[in-house]
């Protein structure tokens, strides 16, 4: 491990965190996200095990766990992207705004605007810079030349990447570092103001100091967004989350505010885990 | 030896000599047909031969040199030849004499052995014609209005005939060619009022009176015409031939002449060089044997364009249909199967699928739709550029699918997913993230089908391929582009002018000099894809993970 800065280090350090919160027992006004009894099948193997839990509204949520344990499964039903796999079904609820988002009368192009997402490695389009992040905006057609410069002056300010590319938004955005790409993709997802940011392992494919940037930069988007983030890396999740949901082989063990998940676990197989005896 | 084996170097060597081999080919077929092909258009060395055969007679033979053969002298026992015992092969040379008017044979086999004195005479000239060949003889006298004149002259004299040669081909073509257009269109105009009962007396009187209009332009125009061909029937030239008769050559029939062996090797290269442009850019003359190829170059480049522009969509929507939204079952996968093996299929039953749907079927029915006035001569029922451009685009389309789903299914999924993570929907991600990084796989595969397209031949003989097209596919005329229109092909040109001209001998090295044309087509055709390709590729490069 590098050495980290203490800010970085001190979970929930951050002063907009003041009092814990009751998981068990929020508020509709405090929920970004209610799981109920989720199933998820792929073909006729299970993946998800009847998982319900509440996802606090702007705060940083991070999924834990063993590879293979359905952390990457569960984000990626949040906005339906399982529905890309074949023979992939659930059963079971999600609620937004309390609309189940599996419900048939839901439009997934208008899910994922609100419940964006960010992936574990960097894929910016082969297009500029400024075309990939106004790239969401243009979907929902946005076409104002204004609009979209704004828009993406504050996103890219907003992921920490303008003062680096300002000069050279209209060149490929394939030239920027993996750390920028990444960057660039969270600016992107951003633009389109998502009520919810999904990020799946964000810093795996990246170096430590490009790791840090985006620690630091998570840190500032839970101000303006929930974000829900998925971590094969402890620490990272010690570092940047508020909540942390341990999961293993397909169940949710043990779903607590950070500080206590790692200082002191209630479950057995979290306290395994985090102390290296798996995984 | 074992350790040698071992080391795999045999198999380098074995890799290295395949592609050494293949190599060695290509470049002998471009040599080979490169110095054939524009050994056509060198000026060559005029000869004066004089003979003596073996019973005696002398005789005087003028021409080029066309080819040298070496033959055992058994061949010639029959001849009686006076020869050396010892000797046992004897020389012989093809002479292209030309002179058609005087021998019906262009050429003419002299063995070295009867010719006892060979002259290149400075005054000997070759006078290319729009009849009958080349004259090969020496210009006796400049006849103008009557008078004989200065030899001096001559050049002069053709600038004259040729600038009105020029003012008539553009009155014939243009002018006389939009009359003639307008006529019939107005006759079909007629035609189609009486099959709709709709022709009044003042309808009649309205297009008589178009028709003596036009028929007025006509007969001004006409006189123009013959007071030009009064013109250039003026002059003539007295040329005596090899066996010292004097023929008359009118002006009018002069194209270009040149005295060969007066030549330096300066005048000899632009002389070289304006017979390649005259090559690409006259029209045929005399059964294709003599000319340019333009009609040829035109038809093909056209057709093969057509082709692209029908094959690319469909090709590709059909390569997106099978990729994303086909379901992924046994069915698909026998469909894609059959695609494969369409690829497979001899081209000439493309030919007949075309000439039995496209023709007869389609455009027998467009022709009973829309032009029932020009029945019974058929419009579109009958085989032209448009049923060509889409036989071939059907039997492309094997190939535009396969490299475009090739270059799909390429694509890294996380493109997918983070187009569609955005909110746009599977439409919008294809158009604007999936086609742009696969376009330069759909190029791909309009390369592969461009160069099998304009390498086809057979199935165009029965669906739009004429020996001589009168009329471009493309003219002033509205709407311009004439789809209906039959064509030539370079492809056809060369058969026809190799396999079926009159004088297969005096064509062979036009056959050469057009297999390299067709070649450099495909070459640029190709070119302008694979740099348009590359663009592409630089611009939608994938991400190095």
């Amino acid at each position: 491990m590098i050495s980290i800065s203490p800010k970085a280090l001190a979970p929930g350090s951050d002063t907009s965190f003041t009092k814990k919160l009751d998981l068990t027992n929020l508020t509709p006004e405090q929920v970004a996200l209610d799981i109920n009894k989720l199933n998820l099948f792929y073909g006729k193997k299970q993946a998800l095990n009847n998982i319900s839990m509440s996802i606090p509204k702007g705060q940083v949520t991070a999924f834990i766990g063993p590879s293979g344990c359905g952390k990457s499964t569960l984000l990626r039903s949040i906005n339906r992207m399982n529905d890309l796999v074949d023979d992939c079904h659930i059963t079971g609820e999600i609620n937004l705004h309390g609309n189940n988002i599996y419900d048939k009368h839901i439009d997934v192009a208008e899910l994922r605007r609100k419940v964006g997402m960010v992936f574990q490695r960097p894929n910016p389009f082969p297009k500029t810079i400024y075309e990939n992040v106004v790239y969401g905006l243009r979907i929902m057609g946005e076409n104002n030349r204004r609009k979209l410069d704004e828009a993406a002056e504050q996103s890219l300010r907003s992921a920490a990447l303008w003062n680096e590319v300002k000069d050279r938004l209209h060149e490929s955005a394939l030239g920027l570092s993996g750390g920028q790409q990444q960057r660039l993709v969270i600016a992107r997802a951003i633009a389109i103001q998502p009520e919810v940011l999904l990020l799946d392992e964000p810093t795996s494919a990246l170096d430590p100091i490009s790791t840090l940037t985006i620690e630091e930069l998570i840190n500032d988007l839970k101000k303006q967004f929930t974000v829900v983030i998925v971590t094969h890396n402890m620490q990272q999740a010690a570092r940047v989350s508020d909540q942390t949901a341990f999961m293993y082989m397909g169940d949710l063990i043990e779903y607590s505010d950070t500080n206590t998940l790692f200082t002191t676990p209630l479950k057995k197989k979290t306290e395994d885990y985090i102390t290296g005896r798996y995984g | 030896m074992n350790k040698w084996f071992r080391s795999g170097s045999p198999w380098i060597w074995l890799s290295a000599g395949g592609v050494s081999i293949s190599l060695i080919s290509v470049l002998g077929l471009l040599w080979l047909i490169a110095s054939r092909g524009l050994s056509y258009f060198w000026p060559s060395e005029l000869y004066q031969f004089d003979l003596t055969d073996q019973h005696g007679a002398k005789s005087v033979v003028i021409g080029e040199v066309y080819d040298r053969e070496q033959i055992p002298v058994s061949q010639l026992a029959h001849l009686n030849l006076a020869l050396d015992p010892e000797q046992e092969i004897l020389e012989r040379l093809l002479i292209k004499t030309g002179n058609r008017e005087l021998v019906s044979l262009d050429f003419r086999w002299l063995l070295s052995h009867n010719i006892k004195k060979t002259q290149t005479p400075k005054e000997l000239a070759v006078v290319e014609r729009r009849t009958n060949g080349n004259f090969y003889g020496f210009i006796e006298s400049v006849v103008v209005d009557g008078n004989e004149v200065d030899k001096n002259k001559l050049p002069e004299l053709l600038t004259r005939v040729d600038n009105f040669q020029d003012q008539i081909d553009d009155l014939q073509k243009s002018d006389i060619g939009a009359i003639n257009y307008q006529l019939e269109r107005l006759r079909l105009k007629t035609r189609k009022y009486q099959l709709q009962d709709k022709l009044t007396t003042e309808l009649q009187v309205e297009i008589d009176s178009e028709i003596a209009a036009l028929n007025q332009d006509y007969a001004i125009l006409e006189k123009e015409l013959m007071g030009y061909r009064e013109q250039i029937s003026r002059d003539h030239i007295v040329m005596r031939a090899m066996d010292g008769q004097l023929v008359t050559i009118n002006f009018e029939y002069i194209l270009k002449v040149t005295f060969n062996n007066q030549l330096n090797t300066l005048e000899k290269t632009a002389l070289f060089f304006s017979h390649i442009g005259s090559f690409l850019i006259e029209d045929p003359r005399e059964a294709n044997t003599e000319g340019g190829v333009f009609p040829a170059i035109f038809g093909t480049v056209l057709m093969v364009l057509l082709m692209t522009v029908i094959v690319s969509p469909f090709g590709v929507i059909a390569a997106i249909y099978l990729h994303e939204y086909a379901g992924k079952n046994a069915f698909t996968k026998l469909l894609r199967i059959a695609v494969i093996n369409l690829a497979g299929v001899p081209s000439i039953v493309y030919g007949v699928f075309g000439l039995g749907f496209f023709v007869y079927m389609v455009g027998g029915s467009l022709d009973q739709l829309f032009y029932s006035e020009n029945l019974p001569s058929p419009t579109f029922g009958t085989p032209g550029v448009l049923w060509s451009a889409l036989t071939l685009a059907i039997l492309t389309l094997p190939v535009v699918i396969v490299s475009t789903e090739e270059g799909l299914s390429r694509i890294p999924s996380e493109m997918r997913y983070g187009s569609l993570a955005l909110g746009a929907t599977k439409a919008e991600t294809l158009w604007r993230i999936i086609l742009p990084i696969a376009s330069p796989a759909i190029m791909t595969g309009i390369i592969l089908a461009i160069a099998r397209a304009a390498g086809e031949v057979a199935p165009l003989m029965l669906v739009g391929v004429v020996k001589m097209a009168p009329n471009l596919p493309l003219d002033g005329n509205f709407p311009f582009l004439h789809l209906d229109r039959k064509f030539m092909h370079l492809g056809f040109h060369i058969y026809d002018v190799g396999f079926q001209s009159p004088n297969v001998e005096a064509a062979r090295p036009l056959v050469f000099a057009t297999a390299l044309l067709l070649v450099s087509i495909i070459v640029a055709l190709n070119m302008t894809a694979v740099s348009i390709r590359n663009k592409l590729r630089e611009r939608y490069k994938m991400l190095e993970h």
